[in-house]
């Protein structure tokens, strides 16, 4: 219980110092908000010209496949049922006109169905959908990718069932391993047959609200997470300073001999930090919410876990460098350094989506990378609580080896 | 024979194979005054560090109170305050808030820690500038807020190290009221000093101290008598003679 009242003492003076501290203030909360202004109306201004996002679909299969099917399904055929922000679904018909006509700007972008689609999904040899995009549109990108992952989780079923069918089939010897292909070939012409233009429906059920929630007039469904996390991170490592001057002005020493054990010191730096962490993420998605029209998505809830969780993070990062650093100028140039260096490289900047492969790659390796992607699979894919699970994880695992780091580290640097 | 409040014996303590205390052994009585005594370098701070236990000796232990700094730490650590020779405090905060912060880190209760604070405060002639940020305060009463920190939740033993450095004339003799006053209230003190007329005025006994070592251990009239007349001799001419006069880092 003491120890308790004695982290929280510890985290009450931090607060109460950091109110007092005009610049701090100024940087943590004021700071990110002109930038985030800034880049909202940025953002906004291209997104106006853009009232309806247009997604474009091409195959290169021959008449009869699978992707026909689906692509004949998703077509929009009257634009004037469409609900406000759908997308308009366009086939076009020639894979390299399509693919000269983003090279020229003509076309954001569009979604490609391989030539052996059909033969890959039957016979289970996997597929590969293929999104061209132009690289600085961002909400075609977005909308593109999440249609890309619906097609790929539905088909993926019906393979599924397709398989399982042909499995017993097989093990009950009413037919033998050979006969797959011809069965294959059965479903298929079942599959068009269902899916024909006779009845005008599909196998593929295609949930449009998957993509339905990319919002181009909002763009703060990015900007304002993207600079959250850069910005928490930021002040988080800049509270390094503060540990740092604790040990140098020897405030630190004199708690170490009073009765206040290191674990409520280092527990007392930690809860300090991250409060003014939480209060930061208040701020900025309740602006976010109530100025920037802000959308949460299907999961509030997952947006907040994911704003707490890297929160706690960023927290143990402070701290952990705070130990592994000897003097206030050190802790201050470093957690600049890299701030700068991880928020570009995990998505803070633009949108991991639509970088390339090799630096979606690398920001898995940041703690902020796993942060933009949790928020983008949230707030601009439109994914619920589960997708955003591996996310959260990932996050918690980078805090907790931090907070190891430095508790271990805590010891030694407190008393050199 | 009086009371033996701290006992230190055989204390060893190496940074990267450098000795900074090789062997000092000293005990002082329950509401003395010790002076601890010596050039820069000599070994006294990471002594005070040993005996507050913020540093581990490589050897020998420390009783304070009857409780080992070894096995007993926080035993030791609930008996003691300490005024470090830096002002460890929040510059940023109020007289009043810092010393309520401490006060509560120490375990007080609210109210007791205000009450202290208050007391302490004016104590040190700071009542009038309890509210006031510290960021503000001259050079003597930052000093003062330094040592009125140490005196929260009533502290059986106090370290002072170098408390009067860069203070005033009046600054300085009020910090010397106070420690007279602890004294006479039954306080023990360790203090250390470069101002050798300080500690003539304030310790009961002196040990000084020279490359990791304790030279000489004894009251300032006796010390002044093994080099001359107690009354025309000053514990700085023991002090050079003991240590030398050799320019230190």
């Amino acid at each position: 219980m003491e120890q308790l009242s004695h982290i929280w003492f510890f985290a009450l003076k931090d607060l109460k110092i950091f109110f007092k501290d005009r610049i701090a203030l100024l940087f943590s909360l004021l700071f990110p908000f002109m930038f985030i202004m800034l880049f909202f109306f940025l953002n906004i201004d291209g997104a106006a010209a853009d009232p309806r996002l247009e997604l474009h679909l091409v195959t290169q299969e021959a008449v009869g496949g699978i992707s026909h099917q689906i692509i004949g399904a998703m077509e929009t055929k009257d634009e004037s049922l469409l609900q406000p922000g759908e997308a308009v679904v366009v086939w076009d018909k020639d894979y390299n006109e399509a693919v000269r006509a983003v090279e020229e700007g003509e076309l954001k972008g569009f979604l490609a169905f391989p030539e052996d689609f059909t033969e890959g999904v039957l016979m289970g040899f996997g597929t590969r959908l293929e999104v061209v995009t132009d690289p600085e549109a961002t909400y075609t990108r977005a909308a593109l990718s999440g249609m890309a992952q619906s097609i790929a989780s539905q088909v993926g079923a019906y393979q599924v069932v397709n398989s399982t069918i042909v499995g017993l089939l097989v093990g009950q010897e009413v037919n033998s391993p050979g006969d797959m292909v011809d069965i294959g070939q059965i479903m298929q012409q079942l599959y068009s047959r269902q899916g024909g233009d006779e009845t005008g429906e599909t196998f593929i059920e295609f949930e449009t609200d998957k993509v339905g929630d990319i919002e181009a007039e909002s763009p703060s469904n990015y900007v304002v997470p993207g600079y959250l996390v850069m910005f928490v991170f930021f002040a988080a490592a800049l509270s390094a300073e503060m540990i740092v001057r604790e040990r140098e002005n020897h405030t630190l020493e004199r708690l170490l001999a009073s009765s206040v054990k290191r674990s409520s010191i280092i527990g007392g730096i930690y809860l300090g930090t991250a409060i003014r962490g939480l209060i930061q993420i208040a701020l900025f998605l309740g602006v976010g919410m109530l100025a920037l029209d802000m959308d949460f998505g299907r999961s509030p809830g997952a947006v907040i876990l994911l704003s707490v969780l890297m929160v706690l993070m960023s927290s143990a990062f402070g701290i952990m460098l705070a130990t592994l650093v000897k003097t206030q100028r050190s802790a201050s140039a470093l957690g600049v350094l890299v701030s700068l260096a991880i928020a570009p490289l995990g998505g803070c900047w633009w949108p991991l989506f639509i970088t390339p492969r090799w630096m979606q790659f690398m920001a898995k390796v940041t703690p902020h990378g796993w942060a933009t992607t949790g928020f983008n699979k949230l707030m601009v894919f439109g994914g619920d609580f589960s997708s955003a699970v591996p996310e959260m994880v990932a996050l918690a695992c980078f805090g907790l080896a931090f907070a190891v780091v430095a508790v271990l580290r805590f010891r030694s640097s407190a008393s050199s | 024979m009086p009371e033996e409040f701290l006992v230190a014996r055989n204390l060893h303590k190496s940074f990267n194979g450098n000795n900074a205390v090789n062997g000092v052994s000293f005990s002082i009585h329950k509401g003395e005054v010790f002076g601890l005594l010596g050039p820069n370098g000599a070994g006294k701070t990471t002594t005070i560090r040993m005996l507050t236990t913020v540093l581990e000796p490589d050897r020998g232990d420390i009783e304070i109170g009857g409780h080992s700094v070894r096995q007993d730490a926080e035993g030791v650590r609930a008996l003691i305050g300490v005024c470090p020779q830096e002002l460890a405090l929040y510059v940023e905060l109020s007289a009043m808030d810092n010393l309520v912060f401490f006060g509560r880190m120490v375990g007080l209760n609210g109210k007791e820690a205000k009450a202290q604070a208050m007391s302490h405060l004016d104590l040190m002639g700071l009542a009038d500038r309890a509210k006031g940020k510290v960021d503000k305060f001259s050079g003597g009463m930052k000093r003062r807020v330094n040592l009125a920190i140490a005196l929260m939740g009533h502290p059986q033993f106090l370290f002072l190290d170098e408390s009067t450095v860069g203070v005033d004339p009046q600054s300085r003799n009020n910090i010397y009221e106070t420690i007279e006053g602890l004294r006479d209230e039954g306080m023990t003190i360790l203090y250390t000093t470069h101002y050798m007329d300080e500690a003539d005025r304030l310790c009961d006994r002196v040990a000084i101290m020279d490359e990791g070592v304790i030279i000489a251990m004894d009251t300032p009239h006796a010390l002044k008598s093994q080099i001359g007349n107690p009354n025309q001799v000053t514990l700085e001419d023991v002090f050079l003679k003991l240590t030398g006069r050799t320019l230190r880092d």
